[in-house]
């Protein structure tokens, strides 16, 4: 086996698995070096990275080992402020001179509060480590010197060649050298890692198809020994820069020959790899973010309360200290039976000691048992949420469940709401829902029962499914009374870059975008169904009759031109443009004639009888489509064009563009199409209040701005009138001096409105990763970009990558003091949803990765809204009830030896009995609130619902407002003033003693403290929540033109694939091939296909 | 069948898990407040005036017999810097003192609340433990061991300072002195008598012998065995003297029960005339300004007498009343409109 690397190049770097278990089984096949800057590829010296610095591909995201556990779990816990305290207490204790309560009455309880805790992380923990499991110990084949061998995933390592089948997760980014396909393309399905699920497409390098294509390819990919080098593991997973050096060539790489891990290999039977960045340098794991601890904001407010607290105590207990030098030195020295007490320390150090004394004694008002009991109601709070009906999602069979118990007073204070789109919002299911052909609408939106199905039983092709309902658009097509309607299907049959693949006899699509997959469907499901595509022929049939179209040219979708074509050559002869694309742009390339033009140019001009109106209203996607009838002349004009345009490279860009500019004119409108981006049921309503509860409503999508825009109106995100801030006026409106004076000089009318109503003519910022990837790199530009957005009514981020989506979150963590919630179903959102505050995560049809990272799981996004407004405000004001009630019962019950000090003699004498301190927090004063805690209602579920303005005073934190806290500590300090003073008022004149007193005191401090729950909640007053309820606007349509269009993947779509031919097999050499299925009319033609014969396929 | 599989993991529906218990939330409107404001100042202001009469009935006759000021009822001053002296105290009943009665010695600015005084004894001694008759724990230093380093029993400061007047009360007829005869039983809690406190068991029938080895606090005049050498039952540690003494008092100002008086023609009370009560005046209370004071009282169902309760009621039932009439002024001059339904 010829492995010999290139020692000047790889001669620091040893793969560190071949000093593992398996390295008699792995030849070494490659190497790959990373390149930390940009210098190193301009110079060519190359900087090796150690090996130490390569990962392994196993995930690890759980924190504890059996040997770390005690030791970690105690230094975080001791890192909280109160459990600290209290250690120092107990060890203060144990001297006996100032040992005022004794120990075990601390111990007790923090024992108590410590393993709780420490049982807690555990539990979680075990969790997480048995999902690591899962994950790493998922199989897959690698390349050894014996074949391939099945591994588990953490056993890969960067350097090895692995096989990936069809519909495989791919372990770890690799390196594409060869696929079972022609051309080693492959195609794979990132759905994980931004949400899309249509098809992508990947293609090795021409050198390494070429000579590591064989059969079988083990002995090829043996004799691999490039040597790779790329870029530093980074996030990014748009771009990616490499060299493969290999027989003494360098050739570039980039992401196109990329297969990135958490994709999905899809129609391509087999396709081989070298691993190029594995474990936690891959680029999904680099976008997931590390694991975060989240801690609330009440949290951190409480943290400082109690800090102050202690400080106040600390303050009283150092007069008190000197109140207890002053008493042994006045009065101590004359009563003998105390004088004699002290030894014969002075009276200052006998002040000393009691200071200490008075710091144990007054221990029990920093509120130990706080953050237990606290966790502990959380915990409840969180089975309450789990257990609601109303969050119960029957037809999956999904509850709503908390995962993170920590976080449920933020669900009650939210201020930015951003949520991910696709598979969130919508549900990334496109429906063909109307047609407008010849004038004559067909179809009905908004239908409140489903109507029965169109009977296509005459269609062999239909596979159901489809959803639209007009019998009389189907009796004219099948009586060829509609010569127009029968084009415009013909039109959508062919115009289009959809690859078919045959299953079980009949085509199954597939496209680079959900809409084209969508109308292609439709078409197919009336009788006009695409069969099969070769690089210069398209096969239909239609109604039945099969018939095959020459396919002269294609011009792709592009997000400028907004529109594509498909020049035919009809069975008959006749040469026909068809083309489909955005109203505005179609509309305007008409025949000066054409005989339903009025109808839609009437739509333009805000006529609201027009189909496109129509469409609009009922939140369609809207797309025109034409037809162009060409001459064979014209036809050789232009071929004479684009043939030099082949050859020529200088100004081709320009000359095709101008070209495509004359064929695409005086088009006859054949029609319109309407297809409903479905949304998830109930999104519109849920956000619609979500915004009335003061919530910012941001969306971030790796979709296209058209498909955003559109799905933001169509999810009341928008309102019909709001205007779109973007490109360069919100990039002036950023970089101007002062972007609010701006803003409201610009926008008076628009940017204020009266707290409480919805701003009517607001504005919504759409903006993209570009401009987005500024704001992030330049805080000041961050600072003002969220202070506009703040104002605005929404923000629509587009084409953003995981990465940067957790950038936005923090971006608006940063620069605003609210809580941010992040919601998504993806991999993609993983990032956000740990970033976020609060991350909610859906549970999707693309796996459970967000739900894994989320601190929520939903099973639909309009359970967000009962969740936020519900539970959310209930938890909250829960919480923070039982907060500042537990605040109060402490320092009321502490305070009261302060008094009592000024009766003892500054001796620092407990006023309660040594157990009933320990049990008086975990016994005698936790039930009542606890039940405030887990039962408490101020405004009744259906209230919350019903008027979401309440939950605006859980954003502003009024029940832990600075304000509230110091009525609480004040209001305590009187409290344990009258505890005291009353019992010893009335025992001055008694012969009762200490113990009586002390038993009389704890249990007043019970019933006190008690009755203080019953009174402690807030009262409804009957004007609380104003009833405003919101009536729909009238619905008002400005810009119709903006739901018109459709979305492209990522990338580009498989325009460029089908006119070079790449991937597709041409009609012609079928002699060669042997699968008996070949010679089936319909497979043989198919895309992509199975694995046989490619070779003999030369294109 | 496959409906059920299908819902596996529905949540209950329950009044609980939906957190629809039932609740009751009072509307906390004017028509409510007001009048329940009045009811319970008016509540507060009958218990204030029940408990305020019954303490005004309660007869109370107290005496200072400290001795700092001469005062012609007694001649204690003259004990004041002297030891086993006795003094007594004249007083004239002009109306019969009401029985039972309870015979009461009272301390002031005596600090027995104080911290390390009141840890400054050993409990398992005083539970007849003879282990810590040898070793004295060391909360009772400086009165652990005497300075030949024998142990004391009772330790600390506490026991040490056991109160040690003693009274006689005599009741002049026709310049005649007649002994008014004290009760002394079970003026102790319970608890202490029967459960806390515990004599060492007899060693050959004696009890001195079992303290053998140890010695008698500084300031005492006798043993603890050697109490009441009458009454072997309220001898040594159940001494009720010593019980009442060792329960500390609340307050610097205190006062413990010393007898009862409820025998024979005085069960129904101490009758009209002239008493003269005795004093073996032992206890020092002059170096830290104390005073020492005698009390004669009969008790009600409320207990001793204590105005103080009876006032508090009284300014929390006035209160609530003085709350209610502005509340009602807010609520006429500023009513919402729509509560008028």
């Amino acid at each position: 086996m010829s492995n010999i690397l290139n020692i000047s190049l790889s001669s620091v770097f040893v793969p560190p698995c071949f000093k593992a278990t398996a390295i008699s089984l792995r030849p070494a096949v490659s190497v790959v070096t990373y390149l930390d800057d940009h210098h190193t590829w301009e110079t060519g010296s190359s900087v090796t990275v150690p090996a130490a610095q390569h990962q392994d591909n196993s995930t690890r995201s759980h924190k504890y080992t059996p040997l770390n556990f005690l030791p970690y779990t105690l230094y975080e816990q001791f890192q909280r402020f109160a459990n600290f305290y209290f250690l120092l207490i107990v060890v203060m204790q144990c001297v006996p001179a100032i040992a005022t309560i004794p120990w075990y009455i601390t111990v007790f309880p923090l024992l108590i509060v410590l393993s709780v805790r420490a049982l807690k992380d555990l539990v979680s923990d075990l969790g997480r480590r048995r999902s690591d499991k899962q994950i790493n110990s998922r199989s897959c084949d690698l390349l050894t010197s014996g074949g391939f061998q099945t591994v588990q995933w953490k056993d890969v390592c960067v350097g090895d060649v692995l096989r990936i089948h069809k519909d495989q997760i791919i372990p770890a980014d690799l390196l594409l050298l060869q696929s079972t396909e022609p051309h080693s393309l492959c195609y794979v399905e990132t759905a994980d890692i931004d949400g899309e699920t249509n098809l992508k497409f990947r293609q090795a390098l021409a050198a390494t198809h070429a000579e590591l294509t064989s059969d079988p390819a083990d002995q090829s990919l043996s004799s691999f020994n490039g040597v790779a080098f790329c870029e530093e593991p980074n996030g990014n997973l748009y771009s990616f820069r490499g060299e493969l050096r290999w027989r003494g060539e360098t050739y570039r790489l980039d992401t196109e020959h990329i297969l990135l891990r958490g994709t999905v290999l899809r129609n391509t039977d087999h396709a081989y790899g070298v691993t190029i960045y594995a474990g936690a340098d891959t680029k999904i794991m680099k976008n997931f973010g590390k694991v975060i601890v989240k801690t609330t904001q009440v949290e951190r407010i409480l943290n400082r309360v109690i800090l102050g607290i202690m400080l106040f105590v600390l303050l009283l207990d150092l007069l008190l200290a000197v109140g207890s030098g002053v008493f042994e030195h006045q009065v101590s020295s004359r009563l003998e039976v105390l004088s004699a007490l002290g030894g014969d320390a002075s009276a200052s150090y006998r002040g000393f000691l009691s200071f200490w004394g008075y710091v144990i004694l007054m221990s029990p008002a920093i509120p130990m048992s706080l953050y237990i009991s606290l966790e502990v109601m959380k915990v409840f709070q969180c089975f309450f949420i789990n257990w609601d009906l109303k969050m119960y999602h029957a037809d999956s069979d999904k509850p709503a469940h908390a995962r993170n118990t920590s976080l449920n007073e933020e669900l009650g204070q939210v201020g930015h709401l951003l949520s991910d789109k696709t598979g969130t919002l919508t549900q990334n299911c496109l429906i063909f829902r109307q047609c407008c052909i010849a004038g004559d609408i067909y179809g009905q939106t908004g239908l409140l029962s489903v109507p029965n199905p169109l009977d296509l039983s005459w269609n062999r092709f239909s596979c159901g499914g489809l959803q639209f309902y007009d019998q009389r658009l189907v009796d004219r097509l099948v009586k060829q009374r509609c010569p127009l309607g029968r084009e415009f299907f013909a039109a959508l049959a062919l115009c289009h870059t959809v690859m078919t693949e045959w299953k079980e006899g009949a085509p199954h699509y597939q496209a680079a975008s959900p809409d084209e997959e969508a109308l292609v469907g439709a078409a197919r499901d009336l009788g006009w169904v695409f069969l099969s595509r070769t690089r210069d022929s398209l096969t239909l049939s239609e109604l039945d009759h099969t018939r095959q179209y020459q396919l002269l040219t294609l011009i792709d979708f592009t997000s400028q031109r907004r529109r594509m074509s498909v020049l035919v050559k009809e069975p008959g002869g006749e040469l026909k443009l068809y083309c489909k694309g955005a109203d505005i742009v179609i509309l305007e390339r008409l025949q000066k004639d054409c005989p339903h033009r009025e109808s839609c140019q009437r739509a333009l001009e805000r006529d609201p009888f027009s189909a496109l109106q129509l469409f609009s209203q009922g939140c369609l996607r809207t797309l025109c489509v034409a037809v162009r009838s060409v001459t064979e002349a014209q036809w050789a004009v232009w071929r004479q064009v684009l043939d030099q345009c082949q050859t020529e490279t200088s100004q081709r860009e320009a000359r095709l563009e101008e070209l495509h500019a004359r064929m695409e004119r005086d088009l006859t409108l054949l029609g319109v199409t309407a297809i409903e981006d479905r949304l998830q049921d109930g999104v519109p309503e849920t956000i619609s209040t979500l915004r009335q509860a003061g919530i910012k409503v941001w969306v971030l999508t790796g979709d296209k701005t058209e498909t955003a825009v559109n799905v933001g109106y169509a999810c009341r995100l928008m309102d019909p009138d709001t205007s779109l801030l973007q490109g360069d006026e919100l990039r002036q409106l950023l970089q101007s001096p002062d972007p609010d004076v701006k803003i409201l000089q610009k926008k008076k009318s628009e940017m204020w409105c009266t707290d409480g109503c919805l701003p009517r003519d607001g504005t919504t910022i759409v903006i993209n990763g570009l401009e987005l990837a500024e704001l992030i790199d330049e805080p000041e530009l961050g600072a003002r970009f969220v202070t506009l957005a703040n104002r605005c009514q929404s923000v629509l981020c587009c084409r953003v990558t995981p990465g940067q989506k957790a950038a936005v979150v923090q971006l608006v963590r940063r620069h605003t003091p609210s809580v941010t919630l992040a919601i998504g179903d993806g991999a993609n959102d993983v990032n956000m949803i740990k970033t976020a505050h609060v991350g909610v995560g859906l549970y999707g049809v693309e796996g459970s990765q967000a739900v894994q990272n989320a601190d929520f799981a939903l099973a639909q996004f309009r359970f967000l809204g009962r969740l936020l407004l519900v539970h959310g405000h209930w938890s909250n004001l829960r919480i923070c009830l039982f907060l500042r009630y537990f605040l109060y019962k402490t320092t009321a019950f502490a305070f009261v030896n302060v008094w009592y000090s000024f009766f003892s003699g500054f001796s620092a004498q407990r006023l309660y009995e040594s157990w009933f301190i320990s049990l008086y927090t975990v016994m005698y004063t936790s039930m009542p609130v606890q039940c405030l805690a887990l039962f408490e209602q101020d405004v009744s579920a259906e209230g919350c619902m019903c008027w979401p303005e309440v939950y605006k005073k859980g954003q502003r934190l009024e029940f832990f407002s600075p304000r509230a806290l110091t009525t609480t500590l004040l209001y305590s300090l009187y409290s344990s003033l009258v505890l005291c003073l009353l019992p010893l008022g009335v025992f001055q004149y008694l012969t009762l003693d200490f113990q009586t007193l002390a038993v009389t005191m704890g249990t007043s401090a019970v019933f006190m403290t008690t009755a203080e729950v019953i009174e402690g909640g807030p009262v409804r007053s009957k004007n609380d929540p104003v009833l405003t309820k919101m009536n729909g606007t009238p619905f008002r349509r400005g810009t119709v033109q903006r739901r018109s269009s459709y979305a492209v993947s990522q990338g580009k779509g498989f325009g460029r694939l089908i006119t070079s031919g790449a991937g597709l097999r041409t009609a012609a050499p079928q002699q060669q091939t042997p699968h008996p299925a070949a010679t089936d009319s319909h497979t043989a033609q198919h895309l992509p296909g199975n694995a046989q014969g490619e070779s003999a396929e030369a294109l | 069948m496959k409906k059920q599989t299908e819902t596996l993991n529905r949540p209950d529906n329950t009044a609980f898990t939906q957190q629809r218990l039932p609740a009751w939330q009072p509307m906390l409107s004017a028509g409510i407040v007001i009048p329940g404001f009045v009811v319970i100042g008016l509540a507060f202001i009958g218990i204030g005036v029940a408990l305020f009469v019954t303490s005004q009935n309660i007869q109370v006759l107290e005496r200072d017999y400290t001795g700092v000021e001469q005062n012609s009822d007694n001649d204690c001053s003259r004990c004041l810097n002297r030891t086993n002296c006795v003094c007594a105290v004249q007083f004239n009943l002009a109306k019969q003192l009401e029985g039972p009665v309870f015979f009461y010695y009272g301390l002031s600015n005596y600090f027995q609340n104080h911290r390390k005084y009141g840890v400054s004894r050993d409990d398992y001694q005083l539970s007849g433990d003879t282990y810590y008759f040898e070793n004295p724990e060391d909360d009772c230093i400086p009165y652990q061991y005497d300075s030949r380093n024998r142990p004391i029993v009772p330790c600390g400061s506490k026991a040490n300072s056991l109160f040690n007047d003693t009274f006689r009360l005599y009741r002049l007829v026709g310049g005649q002195k007649k002994q008014v005869p004290f009760d002394g039983k079970g003026i102790a809690w319970w608890t202490d008598y029967n459960l806390k406190y515990r004599n060492p068991t007899l060693v050959d029938g004696s009890l001195a012998k079992a303290f053998n080895g140890t010695v008698k606090p500084v300031n005492w005049p006798k043993p603890v065995y050697e109490l009441d050498t009458s009454d072997s039952s309220n001898n040594g540690f159940l001494n009720q003297d010593f019980l009442v003494w060792m329960r500390r008092a609340a307050l610097p100002g205190f006062r413990k029960l010393y007898r009862r008086i409820s025998e024979g023609e005085y069960a129904d009370g101490l009758p009209t005339g002239n008493y003269s009560l005795e004093i073996n005046y032992n206890y020092p209370v002059h170096g830290f300004d104390g005073r020492k004071k005698v009390f004669f009282s009969n008790v009600s169902w409320m207990g001793g007498k204590n105005q103080f309760l009876g006032i508090a009621y009284l300014v929390v039932g006035s209160l609530c009343i003085v709350m209610s009439l502005v509340m009602l002024i807010v609520y006429a001059k500023y009513r919402f409109p729509d509560e008028d339904s």
